[in-house]
């Protein structure tokens, strides 16, 4: 579930990444084209001015102050047509020539380079026309203020302008959509995916993943996988029905072998010697045949998962009516048990194994933890889990073999004159991997804490 | 007891036959399913004893066959199949009684009385049990004894509770485990004979006689005579 969730995360984090990158290069294409042809637009503007400075100063230079204004009068006839400025002025800002009344009073400049509105009617209206020109210092104060109209230049950057933001806000809009798409696409597969898996782990092999003749890398990804379930589930297959049919064929000679040790021990006449044989021969069998219970019932929670009955239960109540099982006995052996619980624990699993792994637990704890000490029984729920502790301050068991002692068979070397079979433990786990909880065993400082947590219902 | 064993073993089949005679039972013996259904619903019988793997027609649609014919005989399954589930499925289809196989005789008795009683009491709905001089107040959950109230857990009365609805009637370890404690498992430590002992103090100790005895390699009855 959790790693479902990183996905997810992960998925959104690349989507946002790459809209972002993206957005970042169309936004950094489109102000560079803009300052560019804005700067071009501005230097064809000032090249014009400054050609047509040039020539006049030159009139002056040649001719003096009265070429200048002949010239200046003849050209300022053309404003309007061509959106020329031209002004002289004397030191005070009166005009001496020119198309404009007087020296322009906002007027920003930027060296010799100025800008200023003149209004100019137009349809009817009163419309404020931005100017770029060039000065021109003459003689005695007198100044030369040669330029033109740019309103048309400032609409065209201004067009050009929402036109780039539209068309940088469209494409990042879609970049996102489209990669939106993508993710929530990958996302869902691989959602499929896991699920499936998940049912598959939780032992039902016959799910499949869905091929969505698309041909792309998840089809041939869920191909391989579904190929490797048909290997695997084969497997099991033959596994599974040789060990139920040797479990079953072990069963019915075991059953006659226990008959005819019973029917022989009714014999009123059997010599002591053989009386007591028989005896142990018949808790031989009776031990052979738990352990082969086991056994299949390891199989059953490890294989047959999904056929098995799951009901919603309360796993506190469950837990303190066993620790409330076993308390007497543990009494008379000198041991101590203690429950403790939240009010309820609602979990899903099948009642009579959970069951059997909390008695497995316990026995465990009669059989290891030495007499005087104490053994504490907890289940807590918490938002997303619910935990199952036991923990006592018996000998533990040493962190290099704790993973190990989980595997059917598995017995400890200081254990060994004890009865017991080595299944205890992975029967446990099996019923916890049905469950998809997890198991650990912890050290107690001293002994031995083991911790059960469940996924919530 | 007229009794129906369907079992395809035969020579479990003999040994079951040969003991159940000998505690006094009548036996009729049918070695396949089909058989066995046909002498089930042309005869009647106390209880049947059906192996749930049989030839033919397994145990739990011989079940089926009959309580769909309004046959309520109860039915105690034998099986080689000894998983939990495989208990509680059984149950479920029907059975009334579930045993796995390998399993001592005296469980198989046991069962069968049992079972042949269920209808009296077990199942009763009853507010008071009453046997010899102990009573059984189930609404108050209380229990007395010649007069005296006797102190009891909630599971000590459940216990108590489980002995007064069948009297007399053998109840081993198991049926206990099963029946008080809801385990269809067996559990290797014995831990029902510290539970019984405790209950015992309770109910025998201080009273003119004891109720409650220990059937020898069986369990235990709720008598008020020696067995």
């Amino acid at each position: 579930m959790s790693s479902r969730k990183k996905f997810r995360l992960s998925a959104s984090r690349v989507t946002l990444l790459y809209v972002l990158i993206f957005a970042a290069g169309i936004s950094s294409i489109l102000v560079a084209s803009y300052y560019l042809t804005a700067r071009v637009l501005d230097r064809e503007v000032d090249a014009v001015i400054r050609g047509e400075v040039e020539s006049l100063v030159d009139d002056y230079r040649r001719g003096g102050m009265l070429q200048l204004i002949d010239t200046l009068n003849r050209r300022a006839d053309n404003w309007g047509r061509t959106g020329a400025v031209y002004l002289l002025a004397d030191a005070d800002g009166n005009r001496i020539a020119g198309n404009i009344g007087r020296w322009p009073n906002r007027l920003s400049s930027n060296g010799d380079w100025v800008e200023f509105e003149i209004d100019a009617s137009e349809h009817g209206g009163v419309v404020a026309h931005p100017v770029r020109a060039h000065l021109f210092h003459l003689q005695d104060g007198v100044r030369l203020l040669v330029g033109t109209d740019i309103l048309e230049r400032k609409r065209l950057a201004s067009r050009m302008r929402s036109a780039m933001l539209w068309g940088a806000g469209l494409c990042v809009g879609l970049a996102t959509l489209v990669s939106i798409g993508y993710s929530r696409g990958v996302r869902r597969r691989v959602s499929e995916i896991a699920a499936t898996c998940e049912n598959i782990m939780r032992g039902d092999l016959s799910h499949r993943l869905r091929i969505e003749k698309a041909s792309d890398e998840f089809d041939a990804l869920s191909m391989t996988v579904n190929h490797m379930l048909d290997r695997i589930q084969q497997q099991t297959e033959v596994l599974r029905t040789t060990f139920d049919s040797a479990a079953h064929d072990l069963r019915a000679p075991l059953y006659r072998a226990r008959v005819r040790i019973e029917e022989g021990l009714q014999h009123e006449d059997l010599p002591p010697a053989a009386r007591s044989t028989m005896k142990a021969t018949l808790s031989e069998l009776e031990r052979v045949q738990r352990t082969l219970g086991t056994l299949l019932q390891i199989a059953q929670a490890e294989g047959h998962g999904s056929e098995l009955a799951m009901e919603t239960l309360d796993f506190t109540s469950l837990a303190r009516e066993l620790v409330d099982l076993y308390q007497p006995e543990a009494s008379t052996r000198g041991l101590t048990i203690a429950f403790s619980g939240s009010d309820s624990a609602q979990l899903r699993g099948n009642q009579q194994l959970l069951a059997q792994a909390l008695v497995n637990l316990l026995e465990n704890a009669l059989k290891y933890v030495p007499s005087g000490c104490r053994v504490d029984v907890s289940v807590k729920s918490n938002k997303d889990s619910v935990v199952l502790e036991v923990a006592d301050n018996g000998p533990g068991i040493p962190p290099e073999d704790r993973q190990r002692v989980l595997q059917p068979f598995v017995r400890l070397e200081r254990d060994r004159p004890k009865s017991g079979s080595g299944l205890g433990l992975s029967l446990i786990a099996a019923v916890m991997r049905l469950h998809r909880a997890t198991i650990e065993l912890l050290d107690n400082n001293p002994g031995l804490r083991v911790r059960c947590t469940f996924p919530a219902n | 007891m007229r009794l129906l064993l369907i079992e395809d073993d035969l020579q479990a089949a003999e040994y079951l036959i040969k003991s159940l005679r000998e505690h006094h039972h009548e036996v009729t013996h049918s070695a396949d399913g089909v058989d066995g259904l046909e002498k089930a619903t042309s005869q009647r019988f106390d209880v049947i004893i059906a192996d749930r793997q049989l030839p033919r027609l397994d145990g739990l649609s011989i079940i089926a066959k009959l309580r769909e014919k309004g046959d309520r005989t109860p039915v105690l399954i034998l099986s080689a199949l000894g998983t939990v589930d495989d208990r509680v499925h059984g149950l479920k289809a029907g059975g009334d009684d579930y045993l796995t196989k390998p399993f001592a005789f005296a469980e198989l008795l046991a069962r069968i009385e049992a079972l042949s009683r269920r209808a009296s009491l077990a199942a009763q709905e009853v507010t008071r049990l009453k046997y010899s001089d102990l009573e059984l107040d189930l609404l108050a959950r209380r229990a007395t004894r010649e007069g005296r109230t006797i102190d009891l857990t909630a599971k000590e009365f459940q216990l108590l509770e489980y002995f007064m609805r069948r009297p007399e009637q053998v109840i081993t370890r198991t049926m206990l485990l099963e029946g008080v404690w809801n385990l269809h498992f067996d559990p290797q430590t014995n831990i029902i004979d510290v539970h019984m002992s405790r209950l015992r103090n309770c109910v025998d100790k201080g009273f003119s006689k004891p109720l409650i005895h220990t059937v020898r390699g069986a369990g235990y009855v709720l008598k008020d005579e020696q067995p």
